[in-house]
């Protein structure tokens, strides 16, 4: 900043970015229309905080962050931001631009008092793909802007298969750039995973199937760390289930088998209004079972109950443990937010980065000098940097070594345990020894004769990494 | 179900049409009057009407429930389906008595002629090995296609169900090839699940088939399981008005109709929307061709009931006014001279024919080379602003797709505008055949005119404003002629750059192996590859289309030259019977008159029974 006093925008910007470095990660989530992103967005957050429908629904960029009051706040493209009046209706928050044009808006952000929010903020774009054109421009212009780094220091990136277009924004997104490691901020999330094989029982250990076989692809390793399915609406419903859903689906589950058969069959019998079915559950509240769990939430959590999740709180629990919610947090948790620091950093540099650049001045040129040396100096840099390669097999690491390479480099988490690949309370004195035997393995490797150069190259960083472990470790 | 396992000779279609008892007829009175040309092309029209043929191309993005559609129109686990795994080869279901799959691939080029095709029959419970991802990764095998048959009422009318692989999965080569199919289809059933709205590569999608085929519906699977089926399938009624789409949209839940199939539940099998889909392909695509064969099966009676009548009525009018004979016998010399004329290379419609095919041979070659080149500048620009040993898999796929695309574009346009030729040289060949025949009186000679009367006339069109009307060129007359070169569109449609395509990975391969060369050598090696690729396909693509308009041509000109053979044997006969009749004595006259007369009254009995095939009006 001090390079450029006499430039008060530049300054400007520089100081948002300097505020971002201390503000909590930004995560956007994106994906293609209808792939379930303001969904799974509730489902994090475990409100319902963002509106969603069965047309398309989304059409401003949305940030939702932390704050101890809720408050919503749009910013207009021209001039300062403008309160907007925030109300709930029927549990769910109602957003009314107050007469402002769609196209006017730059983005809109809600302030929402959820723990959840806490550490992550996070961004729900509209849809890529969208009928209408201005909304997914809306989303590629916040995403992949043209001329300055992307405002979201992570992507969650939804999609219900892998579509080729999808793998075309994943590579757009991660080549975004040149310094930039590429994958190394992007999750991929096979989304609505509850209706894959038409919302039978098994649809959820389907979906597993399908994540766990996109994650062994090669030319997706190379643009996102990692791959889970989450079905969105049973998370989010199930974070919310409340005692009259219980109720309506212990009643379900107490009716006869063939009774609740004939009703699951599809969403039309399960709306029927007849002497019988009211009886049972009247089809005002059918319908509204139907609109928050989805058929297949339905049926699974009938059988639920009836193989004995007695309480609401169990119920909900075993809901939100299948739809995958918890992987995708997990993964969240070791890929971002572990390595917060670490992209906030990178998130900074290449915002630095960009200004030196478009600005060029005296002083400029040897901070360039700088930055480029903390990016290709860092030893996380080149962790970063190594990983993508070695997803993007652009190293090519001899079979037995790669996976441990890259669990040793962090891929499955920053922890010792996690990078040695031992149970999380592990011995010190073990992780240790442990530490010691790879580390020593690893240097072997590195001055190996038989090995190419890049091969060696990527051995040292990760005698490297051993040798942070090593640091990291109480004496 | 039709079959019966035990007579064996159970045909497709066990019902006989009133257009199949006038063209039996027809066969019937030709081998009376000796006349065995008219009579094998009376059978040949026989042979048609028996193995009726109505292709339904099912298509859709990956994922939508295609192949569960189709196990579901004929109740049986046909198509393989999986919850991941998609299809990678389309499948071609249509009737046999006995379940049957067939392999079909392309028999590799062997110097010149044809693309052979290469059939193996394999075990039915093996499909799935051959024409999923699973099996078949990307259609490395190299198939064409599959073929199955299934003893299936609902497919006894000669109904035919494709089942194409998905277009937009990762190994997407498919969606040109699924484009490059649609000339061969009398209808497109386009699938999409209920869970969202139609997406703009889906309605362009439909808004080119539109173009292409006269039937199109969109079929919304899945709706038993989204609760907002009906909101969806009213945002895209709502899309497809306001494209301007002309096509119905039914909504459909196969996992429904199984279920009611198994337990005969007929309420269930109403709400599965089925019904609805069957009504569609039965009344409006089977029996729209349906008509079409009619209209054909009439032109062919009422043509050969003309001619022959031609030789009966030029020996009554000789035999009613002898002064006449002689005026009447020049005049039919004049009208075989004619007719011979038009089987001379000379002819107007040969002349066009040639000429035509020459034009569209060079235009598409044109054409072809022009995208060719567009997608090398733009390969090579990409190289110019990457390393291409970074991003050498993503790059390439992206090029063989544009080539496949471009391809694909290619040749549907010389197949549009081979069709349009034919219609032309049809018209020709109608106008002169019809100067070739005397002019009698009450004349119902061969009635030409009539028959392409009905194609809607391509003439003042210029081509491209007026695609439509190649839609219409597919009714009556042209629908016979184009009958025998369906076969060269669907053969020729499954273009399979994977070949070329190969070569293009490896190259790559080459270049990572490399890798420590500069960055300007990778990336000339980078453009040289790209040229030699898109040099690969344009040969291999210019090869297809040069067949395609000589089978095209061939088929022409000998239909045209058979039609002529027959007008030339017709005049040949009147000229026989005229000369006869001067020589008939006085006593015998009276008698031969009454039976001409009465002859003459059988094949007008025969013409009105053609005519009778085509309902008054239409």
């Amino acid at each position: 900043m001090e390079a450029y006093r006499d430039s008060p925008a530049t300054q400007r910007w520089l100081r948002g970015e300097l505020e971002r470095i201390d503000a909590p990660l930004q995560v956007a989530i994106a994906g293609k229309v209808k792939a379930g992103k303001s969904t799974l967005l509730n489902a994090m957050v475990g409100e319902m905080v963002a509106a969603t429908d069965a047309a398309e629904c989304t059409r401003l960029v949305t940030w939702y962050q932390y704050a101890t009051a809720p408050r919503l706040t749009l910013y207009p493209k021209q001039g300062g931001p403008r309160p907007l009046p925030a109300s709930r209706r029927d549990g769910r928050l109602v957003i009314d631009l107050n007469g402002t044009p769609v196209e006017d808006v730059d983005r809109l952000v809600v302030d929402w008092p959820s723990r959840r929010l806490q550490a992550t903020t996070l961004i729900d774009t509209p849809g890529i793909g969208s009928m209408t054109t201005e909304n997914s421009e809306r989303s590629a212009a916040f995403l992949l802007p043209e001329d300055e780094p992307a405002a979201a220091d992570a992507v969650v990136y939804l999609m219900r298969h892998l579509h080729a277009t999808d793998f075309e924004f994943l590579e757009a997104f991660s080549e975004y750039g040149a310094t930039r490691a590429s994958g190394l901020n992007a999750i991929a999330v096979l989304s609505r995973a509850d209706e894959i094989g038409g919302g039978r029982l098994d649809a959820l250990q389907s979906a597993r199937r399908v994540a766990s076989r996109y994650r062994a692809d090669p030319r997706l390793l190379g643009l996102c760390q990692d791959v889970v399915s989450v079905a969105g609406l049973l998370a989010q419903a199930g974070r919310s289930l409340r005692q009259d859903e219980f109720q309506a689906f212990t009643t379900l589950a107490g009716a006869t088998r063939d009774d609740t058969d004939a009703l699951l069959l599809s969403v039309d019998r399960f709306l029927v209004s007849g002497p019988r079915e009211d009886a049972l559950l009247p089809v005002d509240a059918r319908r509204a079972l139907l609109d928050r769990f989805g058929l297949f939430g339905v049926r699974l959590a009938t059988t639920l109950v009836r193989q004995g999740s007695g309480s609401p709180d169990l119920l909900a629990a075993e809901l939100v443990r299948r739809s995958g919610l918890d992987e995708l947090r997990t993964a969240l948790t070791s890929q971002f937010t572990q390595r917060r620091d670490l992209l906030k950093a990178r998130s900074a540099l290449l915002a630095v980065d960009h200004v030196l650049r478009r600005e060029p001045s005296p002083q400029g040129r040897s901070l360039l000098a700088e930055v480029e040396r903390i990016l290709a100096g860092s030893h996380e840099f080149a962790e970063m940097r190594l990983l993508a390669a070695i997803r993007s097999s652009s190293v090519a690491i001899p079979g037995p070594y790669r996976a441990e390479a890259e669990r040793l480099l962090g891929a499955n988490g920053g922890t010792p345990s996690q990078r040695l690949g031992l149970v999380e309370d592990t011995e010190p004195r073990m992780l240790r020894a442990v530490t010691m035997e790879t580390l020593e393995r690893w240097r072997r490797l590195s001055e190996h004769p038989v090995y190419p150069h890049a091969f060696k190259d990527a051995a040292r960083t990760v005698v490297r990494s051993c040798e942070g472990i090593l640091d990291e470790l109480p004496d | 179900m039709p079959s019966d396992p035990a007579g064996g000779t159970v045909t497709q279609t066990a019902t006989i049409t009133p257009a199949m008892e006038a063209v039996e007829l027809a066969v019937k009175a030709s081998t009376a009057y000796q006349r065995p040309d008219l009579a094998a092309r009376a059978r040949q029209a026989l042979r048609r009407l028996h193995n009726p043929r109505v292709r339904v191309l099912v298509v859709g993005e990956f994922k939508q429930g295609k192949s569960m559609l189709v196990n579901a129109l004929l109740n049986a686990p046909i198509c393989p389906i999986d919850d991941d795994i998609s299809t990678s080869v389309p499948t071609v279901v249509r009737f046999s008595d006995d379940p049957s799959v067939t392999l079909v691939r392309a028999a590799r080029i062997s110097g010149e002629g044809d693309d052979r095709e290469e059939r193996t029959q394999v075990p039915v419970e093996q499909l799935a090995d051959h024409v999923s991802e699973a099996g078949n990764p990307g259609n490395r095998a190299g198939l064409k296609y599959a073929e199955v048959g299934v003893p299936r009422h609902i497919l006894a009318d000669g109904l035919e169900l494709v089942d194409t692989p998905g277009v937009g999965g990762l190994a997407s080569v498919h969606g040109s090839a699924t484009m490059a199919m649609l000339p061969s289809a009398d209808a497109i059933l386009l699938v999409s699940d209920a869970a969202a709205e139609y997406s703009r590569p889906e309605l362009e999608f439909l808004r080119q088939a539109g173009r292409l085929c006269p039937n199109v519906a969109c079929v919304l699977t899945k709706i038993d399981l989204y609760p907002q089926w009906q909101r969806i399938a009213e945002l895209d009624r709502d899309h497809l008005a306001s494209a301007g789409i002309d096509a119905e949209l039914l909504p459909t839940s196969s996992v429904l109709r199984l279920h009611a199939v198994q337990s005969e539940d007929r309420q269930l099998n109403a709400e599965s929307g089925f019904p609805a889909l069957v009504t569609f392909l039965h009344d409006r695509v089977v029996g729209q061709s349906g008509r079409l064969a009619d209209r054909a099966a009439a032109n062919d009676v009422v043509t050969i009931a003309g001619q022959l009548a031609a030789g009966m009525r030029a020996e009554l009018a000789a035999t009613e006014d002898p002064g006449r004979a002689r005026q009447l016998v020049a005049e039919l010399e004049r009208a075989k001279q004619r007719a011979a004329d038009l089987r001379n290379s000379s002819s107007r419609w040969q002349q066009v024919l040639n000429d035509g095919i020459a034009d569209l041979n060079a235009d598409v070659d044109y054409d072809l080379r022009d995208r060719m080149r567009t997608i090398v500048k733009e390969g090579e620009r990409i190289v110019d602003s990457v390393d291409p040993g970074k991003a050498w898999d993503q790059f390439a796929l992206q090029v063989e797709d544009q080539a496949a695309a471009a391809a694909a574009a290619n040749f549907l346009w010389a197949s549009e505008r081979a069709r349009w030729l034919a219609a032309q040289v049809a018209e020709l060949f109608a106008e002169d055949g019809a100067r070739s025949l005397p002019d009698l009186p009450a004349s119902a000679g061969p009635d030409l005119p009539e028959l392409i009367g009905e194609m809607d006339d391509p003439g003042g069109e210029k081509f491209g404003a007026g695609q439509r009307a190649f839609i219409g060129l597919r009714g009556g007359y042209m629908g016979t002629l184009m009958a025998g070169m369906y076969s060269t569109f669907m053969g020729l449609t499954l273009l399979n750059p994977f070949s070329a395509a190969a070569g293009l990975l490896m190259g790559g391969k080459m270049m990572r192996d490399e890798s420590r060369r500069l960055l300007d050598r990778r990336r000339m090696e980078a453009k040289n590859t790209v040229r030699r690729y898109v040099d690969d396909v344009s040969f291999q693509v210019g090869k297809q289309s040069r067949d395609m308009l000589r089978h095209v041509q061939r088929e022409l000109r000998d239909h045209f030259m058979a039609r002529s053979d027959e007008l030339v044997r017709s005049a040949q006969e009147s000229l026989i019977a005229a000369e006869r009749a001067s020589s008939t004595g006085q006593a015998e006259r009276q008698q031969r008159i009454a039976d001409l007369r009465a002859e003459l009254e059988r094949i007008a009995a025969l013409e009105r029974q053609g005519q009778a095939l085509v309902p008054a009006g239409d």
